[in-house]
């Protein structure tokens, strides 16, 4: 019971990052992005192949995992930031698919769809971080650190320029901010930091492969975000929670099919989403009305 | 920072037969005027007559057909928008574009933050800045107002903050698209007063406007702009007096 608390934990907390690196650029900078999984799987892969070809450290690993995936979103930022919000859009979309295709097959790199064995557990200072309560230790530590980066991020003048961005792009050109250069900033640090929840991932599980991945963990991310409340500072860990925990609430009750619980839960959340934003658009953390 | 380098008259922008078509329509034709250092200039004509393209022209928002414009001697052709802002020129909106999420203080305060990556101030700069924006917000009446997002505020404090932007930065040509239209007696008055102090302390306006009143109450200079043709440009007695001119604005309503 306490590993599977513990699992839970850890889950939540890796999942918390990618929703809370996902809301930095949709709630502030309302930047929409579909392949945050992309990042996500950069950095688990890219730590993995370092963990097992370098070194396991802490501070060797997850720093290439953040270099690897924010090389990665520069190439999608950079053409894709020059021209209208909806493009940026079908950009990400694009790249998502290609990626699940490139993941599946680079072998070398990702193991293709077998996936990346035998990874070797992340290393701080000689300590070997694998046991589900030590390692929910790590991970919300690591969870805590984002949450500063980009609160305090979000108060500088960076914040103010991507919010400034987001309400109207040419009275911020206006007042001489470069816009695409914010913009791909903000995207860049975004993928960074998603790939530090794909580093403890890898470490964490010690195995992956591209079905954690693909265009569903993207969707995900981003329906946590919507449901807690886009461009708040708790509503990505509300909804990544939340969206976490419903399948092991689903699962008490004795009385459902089992079989039928995998239907039931995709129930459930089309029908909460749509409910939620009917009655509150700002999600569960957000305003009552407008943002 | 002087805003008073080049004596007052002195062309700051020059600007040299300007064009551009919108799908064969000229909306900007030929134009040819100088915004002048200190002065407050004001494009009057009738909607649609190329006011509004003409700001975005010379504010790099759209690219140019054909002539030429210099700000300070220096050619801002293909200058990114961003760039000719932080050269000193900067604009208002007739649909303002306020940073409605914001508050009014972030408002003012995001006006004057240029660079990509926050870059710390030392605490006399902050403090200065800081004075410098409760001026801001106490001259134009929204002082009790810095904590009210943009999107809560009434008609004419959301036309104050768009001026409040504008007024918090070093820039040393406001381009006001229609500021004072549909305020009331009073933040007229507050308007006017505004815009007088700050001519007096060096900055040059050009102004779009349509209320006579305010045109008389505050231009050294008029240009009449009818389907993108400069027909006049000269002090206000001269251009208003035209009667062909007095014709064109006067004519479809009379």
């Amino acid at each position: 019971m306490e590993a599977y608390i513990f699992n839970l934990v850890n889950l939540i907390a890796i999942y918390s990052i990618l929703a809370v690196t996902l809301n930095f650029i949709m709630g502030y900078a309302g930047i929409y992005s579909l392949a945050h999984a992309v990042f996500f799987g950069l950095g688990a892969y890219s730590s993995a192949w370092v963990a097992q070809h370098v070194s396991p450290s802490i501070f060797v690993s997850y720093p290439a995992a953040m270099v690897a995936a924010g090389a990665v979103s520069l190439l999608l930022a950079l053409p894709a930031l020059r021209v209208r919000g909806e493009y940026f859009v079908a950009a990400s979309l694009g790249l998502q698919v290609l990626s699940v295709t490139i993941f599946s097959e680079w072998k070398s790199f990702t193991g293709g769809i077998g996936g990346v064995l035998a990874i070797p557990p992340v290393d701080i200072l000689g300590l070997e971080v694998f046991r589900p309560a030590q390692f929910a230790v790590l991970s919300v530590i690591v969870l805590v650190v984002v949450l500063l980066v980009i609160n305090a991020l979000v108060h500088s003048s960076f914040g103010r320029n991507l919010r400034a961005i987001r309400d109207s792009e040419s009275a911020a050109a206006s007042f001489g901010k470069n816009v695409p250069m914010i913009k791909t900033i903000s995207v860049v640090i975004s993928a960074a930091l998603a790939a530090v929840a794909g580093a403890l991932y890898a470490s964490y599980l010690s195995f992956i492969n591209v079905e954690s991945f693909t265009l569903d963990t993207s969707v995900l991310v981003m329906a946590m975000v919507i449901i807690g409340g886009t461009g708040t500072v708790a509503g990505p860990i509300v909804g990544a929670a939340l969206l976490l925990l419903l399948p092991s609430v689903i699962s008490y009750f004795d009385f459902l099919p089992r079989t039928e619980i995998g239907s039931l839960q995709q129930i459930i959340y089309g029908l909460g989403m749509t409910l939620l934003m009917i009655f509150r658009p700002g999600g569960i953390v957000g305003r009552r009305s407008g943002t | 920072m002087s805003r008073t380098d080049p004596a007052q008259g002195e062309p700051l922008m020059r600007i040299r037969n300007l064009d551009k078509s919108f799908g064969g329509v000229k909306a900007v034709d030929d134009v040819t005027m100088d915004l002048r250092a200190g002065i407050v200039t004001t494009l009057v004509g009738p909607n649609g007559a190329g006011k509004t393209t003409f700001f975005n022209l010379i504010t790099g928002n759209l690219a140019r057909d054909g002539g030429e414009v210099t700000w300070l001697g220096r050619d801002i052709a293909g200058v990114k928008p961003h760039r000719i802002a932080r050269a000193g020129v900067m604009r208002t909106y007739q649909d303002l574009r306020l940073f409605d999420g914001m508050t009014v203080w972030e408002n003012v305060l995001n006006a004057t933050e240029y660079g990509a990556l926050p870059i710390p101030e030392g605490r006399a700069a902050r403090l200065r800045k800081r004075e410098r924006i409760e001026r801001v917000l106490e001259r134009t009446g929204l002082a009790d107002k810095r904590d009210t997002r943009a999107l809560d505020l009434a008609y004419a404090e959301r036309k104050f903050l768009s001026l409040a932007r504008i007024m918090a930065t070093e820039a040393r040509l406001w381009l006001l698209d229609e500021p004072a239209s549909g305020l009331d007696p009073n933040s007229y008055e507050r308007f006017l007063t505004i815009l007088r102090e700050d001519v007096a302390q060096g900055v040059t306006v050009c102004i779009i406007e349509h209320n006579l009143d305010i045109v008389i109450g505050i231009s050294d200079r008029i240009a009449f702009l009818d389907r993108g043709r400069l027909l006049a440009d000269g002090d206000p007695q001269s251009v208003l007096n035209d009667p062909e001119l007095a014709k064109i604005y006067f004519g479809d309503r009379a």
